[in-house]
């Protein structure tokens, strides 16, 4: 397979990992202030 | 092909036994926490993260990427390999602010460093980072030993890739960070010991030193003795702007966090040993030893260059160092060889597996999925991940076939954009999540973009390596500068905490006077002042110990420069130049005035630390159940932070 496009794949699946922690990270602090704003209001 | 007979096979089976079986033997101790399974319980003298940094700075590929730079550069080629010496200022700088952190990752101190959610996403992104990175490396350094394989015995490269990692994977499964560290040390001796052996095996192979050097002179190659060889200010291809880019790449990254690809490593056996002391010098000793061990492989390498001259392949050439070897080693010897690199081979990839494997366990899985985990899921899905790493790997591996433009690649990535920015957050109170999150998003955009893609195009030139740094960095700045200052600083409460625990160098100015304010720490000037202080403090009180020095500057500023004659020093004198044994000598005398000057003062940091360390861990672990558990804090929890 030719250098760059290897170089292409590979960045491709670091960004795709660090975006679904990021990702991740966004889903866990929603649900954890949207449980938090429900509790606040009961 | 090279001829194995059956007492290499003892040796190299009698060393694997012992290097494996020494790892297994810690089984018991991993499984009784996540804190073992991962950092050894925090509770390692110095010298067992020491062998652990210079064994991680040993990776499967580092001696053809040592030969490499040394055969095309002679002994300047070691300002290549110079980039370890991050670690002599990180020493007692970064490593001793992280240690206080009591973060388990990198990941995880951008959770005390930052706030909200910024932090979060940047915990994310760096965790997915991570355990991705971790997975890159094992891929390449097991292509490494498959190529090894393939150069020593004609196996298919898939077989070097895939059973020395399995035979790691399963101490790393069983014993985690124990079995990662204990065996590090049984290898490190054994790496050592190959490394100077096969080096003076090689130098007497061209007939000695003197002969050595009469070699090179007799090609017209006697500028490769010259460590200092410059083809220019600007121009050739060692010019001093890479040289100067070079180092302050290196050294001046010390006061940050993550400039080295290797940090992230390091971060783990810096946060394993028992005391601030201990890490200081875990992470310094590692790195000398990494340095001088460089060296070693120089002399080495030039003598494989007089006996196989201008070699155009770099893939050929890059095999050098495990020629020397495999070739001219004893029936035995061969043998005792080939466990070495084996034992190199299984210290990176024990390393990397149990490292993934924690960025998923703690800053995933832990901390986003299911943060009231009791600590036996916790190894179990630590060994998890390791298994699910291992796969990855082999996956990753065989997809990468020029290991050496891989690595300078990543290492740009690493290093360009967010330099500077990882040293911002260390040492600037007013850098925040959103500044850094930028320069990272940014940096693998624009890095991608400058070195390969648009000279690829043609719209822009090849750039020289200095040039596309600075050019990085500036773009990079262009990005995370703004993002920073048009957004809000972190709750001074947050920095507050983390100010008081960390006790960060650099300018925290107003987040100190706070610290003073709320008396959570004492100020300089109520501090008790001696009628004369001495130019050199050799007795310290804890409060007195917390604050930045002229002892702490005098080693940050003596310490790269030991390393520096250290590991010319140790090149030359093998090549019994004069200049070679000044050098050593000046370098041994200067690790010595290191220690006498900065000790006190560690010992104090350690002592008071210690003592409140135990109250800190139990907050750190408070915090995250009652920010990710079922219940949300009262309001009374929350004013505690």
């Amino acid at each position: 397979m030719e250098r760059g496009l290897v170089t292409l794949i590979g960045m491709s699946i670091a960004y795709v990992a660090s975006f679904l922690g990021m990702l991740l990270a966004y889903w866990a602090w929603r649900r954890r202030h949207r449980d938090g704003d429900g509790r606040g209001r009961s | 092909m090279t001829r194995f007979t059956t007492l290499d096979w003892i040796w190299t089976g009698a060393f694997l036994l012992l290097m494996v079986g020494g790892a297994f033997f810690f089984y018991r101790l991993a499984r009784r926490s996540e804190s073992d399974f991962f950092l050894a319980g925090r509770g390692l003298p110095w010298w067992l993260p020491a062998s652990s940094v210079f064994s991680t700075h040993t990776a499967t590929d580092t001696p053809m990427w040592v030969t490499g730079v040394v055969y095309a550069n002679g002994l300047r080629g070691l300002w290549y390999t110079f980039f370890a010496a991050w670690t002599a200022i990180a020493s007692f700088v970064s490593a001793r602010i992280f240690r206080r952190s009591l973060a388990y990752t990198q990941a995880e101190w951008q959770t005390l460093r930052y706030s909200g959610l910024g932090a979060e996403l940047l915990r994310g992104w760096l965790a997915g980072w991570q355990v991705f990175m971790n997975m890159f490396i094992l891929g390449w350094v097991g292509m490494a030993m498959g190529k090894v394989g393939n150069l020593a015995f004609d196996w298919p490269v898939w077989v070097g890739l895939v059973i020395p990692s399995v035979i790691t994977a399963a101490y790393t499964l069983a014993a985690g960070y124990w079995g990662v560290v204990m065996g590090d040390f049984l290898q490190g001796i054994v790496a050592i010991f190959a490394i100077v052996l096969v080096s003076l095996v090689g130098v007497f192979a061209v007939g000695g030193p003197t002969e050595l050097t009469n070699g090179l002179v007799s090609l017209g190659e006697a500028w490769r003795l010259d460590a200092f060889a410059f083809t220019g200010v600007f121009s050739g291809d060692f010019p001093i702007a890479w040289w100067l880019t070079m180092l302050v790449i290196a050294v001046v990254g010390g006061f940050g966090m993550g400039t080295s690809i290797d940090w992230y490593v390091e971060a783990q056996r810096i946060q394993s040993a028992k005391t601030v002391r201990d890490a200081s010098y875990g992470l310094w000793a590692g790195g000398a030893i990494t340095l001088v061990r460089n060296g070693f492989w120089a002399a080495g390498i030039l003598a494989f260059f007089v006996l196989a001259p201008h070699l155009a392949d770099a893939a050929e050439y890059e095999l050098g160092w495990f020629r020397l070897g495999f070739e001219l080693l004893p029936v035995g010897l061969v043998g005792v060889f080939f466990a070495a690199i084996l034992a190199i081979h299984l210290s990176t990839i024990s390393s990397h597996l149990n490292l993934g494997a924690l960025y998923f366990t703690r800053d995933l899985f832990q901390r986003y999925l299911k943060p009231d985990a009791d600590e036996r899921t916790l190894v179990w899905v630590g060994r998890l991940a390791t298994f699910v790493l291992l796969i990855g790997s082999f996956f990753y591996g065989l997809m990468m076939e020029q290991i050496t433009q891989w690595l300078i690649f990543a290492l740009w990535l690493m290093m360009a954009g967010i330099w500077l920015p990882n040293i911002l957050q260390v040492v600037w109170w007013r850098f925040n999540a959103w500044g850094y999150l930028s320069s990272w998003i940014a940096n693998l955009g624009v890095s991608w973009l400058v070195v390969w893609v648009l000279p690829s195009f043609e719209v822009i030139p090849e750039l020289p390596q200095q040039v596309q740094f600075w050019l990085l960095m500036a773009l990079g700045a262009a990005v995370f500068l703004p993002a920073t200052l048009l957004t809000r600083a972190e709750p001074m409460e947050h920095l507050v905490a983390y100010y008081v625990m960390t006790r960060p160098i650099g300018w925290w100015k107003p987040v100190h006077r706070e610290a003073v304010r709320r008396g959570l720490i004492v100020d300089d000037d109520s501090l008790p002042q001696d009628e004369r202080r001495p130019l050199i403090r050799r007795q310290w009180t804890a409060e007195q110990a917390d604050h930045w020095t002229r002892e702490d500057w005098i080693a940050i500023v003596l310490s790269p420069v030991v390393f520096g004659l250290l590991m010319i020093g140790v090149a030359k004198l093998l090549l019994l130049q004069a200049s070679g044994l000044t050098m050593t000598l000046l370098g041994l005398a200067g690790g010595y005035a290191v220690y006498w000057v900065i000790d006190p003062k560690l010992r104090a940091v350690s002592v008071e630390y210690e003592a409140k360390q135990t109250a800190y861990l139990a907050e750190l672990e408070r915090r995250l159940h009652i920010e990710y558990g079922d219940r949300l804090p009262s309001t009374s929890e929350r004013s505690e932070f």
